[in-house]
């Protein structure tokens, strides 16, 4: 039915937007390996090592790397817990808790950084992991309810049943029934919770000042301006904060993906 | 994170619809208190470290103060002022400019490019798919980082420009009063076309072949086709997607930040640059907790406004 | 379903209804000063130390000297380690308000001597009065009056200028024109000595093909520069002062200003200027003008080691004398001072790391690293041509009474303003008469007439 000549359009029109979404992400490759003008970039994986000594990029990866170890476990955790009340049990004033949680999704991070830091300022709590990893749970655990609650809600009530005829308890029920059957979707949401946080930028520019503290993106935002001779190292300080994420994107991208779709469609 | 915070707004109003649905049905579940356990502790973090703040964002806006000192209670003044500023009206007026490119033109293309790829199988889809898609896991800063390079003086843009002779035309884009907000707009068209496109796929993907070939045999040209099969099937995706891209859009933050800084002049100051502007740099802390909560009530009106569009038959 | 919904209600007021953000919390304690007698000015005794320094110091030579210093610092005191976070001036106007209101701020940073920097953080109580200091360590021998009162605000953060000391700077800064020596020559012109000089000059380039003035401007803070030093050509040094240092008495829309703002404008329309200036950073401009592209660039003197590093002794560096005088007049002052911040527990071992990194011993590793040293600048040894000829111009700026402050130093919101406007200027956005009206009303509203 369908002709080669639309057969070749289809073909045409996906290589285009695939040249269009990846030229920029190549370019910046090739320019975090080529040499500078200024010559303290060789070119090469040479410029890697030049930009994580630089940039301090060990540092911030390190940090990086804790924020969302810590909140995707928490975040995750706590969201199947809560998905798990408000898709299999009914308590009162939970349709209340629900629609409370589901606002938070809404509300953008610009409206709660003011107040957040001012307030965690008082208590001494900027500067520390505290302050940069609650808030973040804070706002995956919105969606996270969201989303774990929706693969409960479609969760087979037979098994359920049967989990209980057998004896289970509602904990058991979900650690030895539920969460191992819901695994694609806590992937999906551990995926999901883990880029946002990596690629959060605003609140660790707000809540924390200290070096130590300090997340991979923000690290690459300051050695832009720090580093002021030449694109090379600045490039290869880009690929090293894009890569953890990309890499975890190209080997899972069916999660991500689906977890994008369903997330936003499911219902 | 913003395309990414944004992508869980979406789904509430997913939730939205199972909500209502769920009504509908049976309950799930039995009565059980022991609920409360169970969503207590996300409950509880929740609560603090965004409703409560929420709260106090709109407590301090209501207040002039320094961040230091102790503030003065000053009413509506702050959201008056965001009328009344030129300044903070322009930095509005900024969001809604980048409305049009991170949300309309990526939902119109994402939807060009998912019904002309619907109507033959390809092969090779899931490796375009990723590939497309590949922008939204970037994290935003490296896109500003390499966009920068890409908008430089001797960037690729001017290279091809004076390449084929419309030297004229280069120019430093960032820098350029007239086109600078575009050209950060077009960073957010870059971002949101995969997400739009991979959305529309999951959409036409339901559609049933049958429909098509009917449509052919009655002999509906691509437009007709379009317009009768491939866009009543995505009515949800398109919800969705710009429900997505239009809070990315409003949210645009780290973008800013790293490519123009508000510049040239004041012509690519956006709400939530203010926000960080005057509460962490100037010390006006009360108005940028009105920005923020005027930006968080917009978004909130935005989403309704989509959400209903949407459901119009 | 109610109940919660009025409780939320009622939550909800209670905390609107308490204390005004600000009451109960942070902020600059009233702490006593540090009375004479408890100064330690010995380092050695103050035990195990870290200080964490933020600078903006990232430049090749700057860079260079504060490494070197921090290192003998620490050898001399192994008690005292030095964390030291750079950032570039940009970011470090944008965070360093957030990390100095912090409850552990860094000991030491660098803050910009205006009223939107040290003058707002000694108004909030957020920097140690280094008067003590300044007795203890005999730093008015070191440095002239004129150079102190760059980082000297009254207590109340109002005055500039005069008071206590809150900062020390370690280089010199003037804003002067660098120039290619190669392609000078091939114009067949000497390096110009007057504005009229430098007219004639620009004109020729232009007529040669060359690009007259190399000029970067994303990062609007180089148009501030490029202003003043047009500005020093037609306004009075006095006047320059008092709309600099935020004091009544002045005016920005007068005749002379006005025809400051249409040189900018006249000279972006003669093709002087860099084409797209606003789209380019100052950084990717130096570089430029380094590889042959423009002959001339208004910079300070924080570009001298990089630009000797680039072009060796091809690059010469002039301040032009104001017209019906004899004197060089010229935009600049201090490198961004060295304060002590008010929360540190170390105010002692920071006082000393200051006093460390500014006295003259270190003024000749400023130099040995291509800069410029605020202090004893013609006691130097200075191989080089080009940094012999800024110091020169330092020497001769500063002894004739021509320095002229940096225009943001006037108000809190004078950088941002002045910024935005001449890059609004300068593009054609504004007219010059519009631009000055804006400047006018910001001082207005700052002096209070």
């Amino acid at each position: 039915m369908i002709s080669a000549r639309e057969r070749t359009l289809n073909y045409v029109v996906l290589v285009v937007f695939a040249v269009y979404a990846l030229y920029p992400l190549v370019m910046i490759v090739d320019l975090a390996v080529s040499p500078d003008l200024s010559g303290d970039a060789a070119g090469g994986l040479a410029n890697f090592e030049g930009a994580w000594e630089q940039g301090r990029f060990g540092t911030y990866l390190r940090s990086s790397v804790v924020v969302s170890a810590i909140t995707v476990s928490i975040a995750t955790f706590l969201s199947i817990l809560s998905g798990y009340a408000f898709g299999t049990m009914r308590f009162p004033g939970r349709a209340l808790l629900f629609w409370t949680m589901l606002v938070g999704i809404m509300v953008p991070t610009e409206a709660i950084v003011v107040p957040l830091y001012f307030d965690l300022r008082a208590l001494d709590l900027t500067n520390t992991y505290v302050a940069l990893i609650l808030p973040q749970v804070a706002q995956s655990v919105a969606f996270g309810t969201f989303w774990m609650r929706a693969y409960f809600l479609s969760s087979s009530r037979d098994v359920v049943e049967a989990a209980r005829i057998d004896g289970a308890g509602h904990w058991q029920t979900l650690w030895r029934v539920l969460a191992p059957m819901g695994r694609p979707a806590i992937v999906t949401l551990t995926l999901l919770i883990f880029m946002w946080t990596w690629n959060e930028f605003l609140i660790p520019l707000v809540m924390v000042t200290s070096e130590n503290l300090r997340t991979a993106p923000l690290g690459l935002a300051f050695f832009q301006g720090q580093y002021t001779s030449g694109v090379a190292l600045l490039a290869a300080g880009a690929v090293i904060v894009a890569l953890p994420v990309v890499i975890v994107y190209l080997v899972l991208q069916r999660h991500f993906i689906q977890g994008i779709v369903e997330g936003s469609t499911k219902g | 994170m913003s395309a990414a915070e944004a992508q869980t707004a979406a789904s509430a109003a997913a939730a939205d619809r199972s909500a209502r649905r769920e009504r509908r049905g049976a309950p799930p579940g039995e009565p059980r208190r022991v609920g409360y356990v169970y969503v207590a502790p996300a409950l509880v973090i929740y609560a603090v470290f965004l409703l409560f703040p929420l709260v106090r964002a709109v407590q301090i806006s209501f207040y002039k103060w320094d961040g230091l000192t102790l503030g003065g209670w000053v009413g509506l003044r702050n959201y008056a002022d965001i009328l009344a500023d030129p300044a903070l009206r322009a930095a509005f007026g900024h969001a809604a400019v980048l409305v049009v490119f991170f949300a309309l033109i990526p939902t119109a293309v994402g939807l060009v490019l998912a019904s002309v790829v619907a109507r033959a199988r390809v092969r090779g889809l899931t490796f375009f798919r990723t590939v497309i898609f590949l922008p939204q896991v970037v994290a935003m800063v490296v896109v500003a980082v390499t966009w920068r390079q890409i908008y430089a003086p001797d960037g690729p843009i001017n290279d091809v420009l004076r390449f084929v002779g419309l030297g004229d035309l280069a120019r430093g884009w960032l820098g350029d009063f007239d086109l600078a907000l575009p050209a950060v707009g077009m960073v957010g068209t870059w971002v949101s076309i995969g997400l739009c496109f991979v959305l529309f796929l999951a959409g036409t993907g339901k559609i049933p072949r049958e429909l098509y070939e009917a449509a052919r045999i009655d002999g509906a040209g691509p437009i007709r086709e379009f317009v009768s099969v491939t866009l009543p099937a995505v009515r949800n995706e398109i919800v969705v997607a710009l429900t997505l891209t239009v809070i990315a859009a409003l949210r645009t933050f780290d973008l800013v930040y790293v490519t123009t800084g508000g510049g040239p002049g004041n012509a690519t100051t956006v709400p939530s640059y203010e926000v960080y502007r005057r509460a962490f740099e100037l010390g006006a802390v009360g108005s940028a907790a009105a920005i923020g909560v005027t930006l968080t009530a917009i978004i909130l009106l935005l989403n309704l406004v989509i959400a209903r569009i949407g459901e119009q038959p | 379903m109610r109940r919660p919904h009025c409780a939320a209600v009622a939550l909800t007021a209670l905390v609107i209804a308490a204390c005004a953000p600000g009451s109960g919390s942070a902020g600059g304690d009233a702490e006593t000063p540090y009375g004479a007698g408890e100064i330690n000015t010995d380092p050695a005794s103050l035990g195990e130390v870290t200080l964490t320094v933020w600078d903006q110091e990232v430049r090749g030579g700057q860079d260079a000297q504060i490494e070197a210093l921090n290192a003998a610092f620490q050898d001399e005191y192994p008690n005292i380690t030095i964390e030291r976070v750079s950032r570039s001036f940009e970011d470090l106007q944008a965070t360093l308000r957030l990390a100095i209101t912090d409850d552990e701020p860094p000991d030491v940073v660098q803050a910009n001597n205006g009223r939107a920097d040290m003058g707002a953080f000694v108004q909030a109580g957020l920097l140690t009065n280094l008067d003590p200091y300044r007795a203890a360590y005999a730093w008015p021998d070191r440095f002239p009056t004129s150079i102190l009162s760059y980082s000297s605000y009254t207590e109340d953060g109002v005055t500039f200028g005069e008071g206590s000391l809150w900062g020390l700077p370690q280089m010199g800064e003037v804003v002067g024109f660098y120039y290619n020596k190669a392609l000078l020559a091939q114009l067949g012109i000497d390096a110009p000595v007057t504005w009229d000089d430098l007219d004639a000059a620009l004109a020729a380039a232009k007529a040669a093909g060359q690009l007259p003035l190399q000029f970067g401007n994303l990062e609007a803070w180089p148009g501030i520069h490029l202003f003043g030093a047009v500005q020093s050509r037609y306004t009075p040094a006095d006047q320059i002062r008092d709309l600099g240092f935020g004091r009544p008495g002045a005016e920005w829309t007068t005749e002379e200003n006005l025809q400051a703002a249409q040189t900018l404008v006249d000279w972006v329309d003669a093709g002087y200027v860099t084409p797209e200036f606003n789209g380019i950073t100052p950084d990717d401009a130096w570089q430029a003008f380094a590889q042959g592209e423009g002959v001339f660039m208004l910079g300070g003197t924080w570009l001298l080691a990089d630009l000797m590093d680039a072009m060796g002794d091809d690059v010469g560096f002039t301040v032009l004398i104001a017209p019906g005088t004899d004197m060089p007049v010229a935009t600049g002052g201090t490198s961004l001072p060295f304060a002590v911040t008010d929360a540190t527990e170390d105010a002692d071992a920071a006082a000393a790391y200051i006093d460390y990194i500014t006295s003259f011993d270190a003024m000749e590793i400023v130099t040995e690293k291509g800069n410029l040293p605020v202090v004893e600048a013609s006691e130097q040894q200075v191989s080089a041509s080009l940094q012999g000829e800024a110091f020169a111009a330092w020497d001769a700026v500063t002894g004739s009474d021509g320095l002229l402050p940096y225009l943001d130093y006037a108000t809190p919101n004078s950088y941002d303003l002045l910024t935005a406007q001449v890059q609004a200027l300068m593009a054609g956005e504004t007219e010059p008469s519009e631009f000055l009206e804006q400047l006018q009303a910001e001082y207005e509203s700052f002096v209070g007439g």
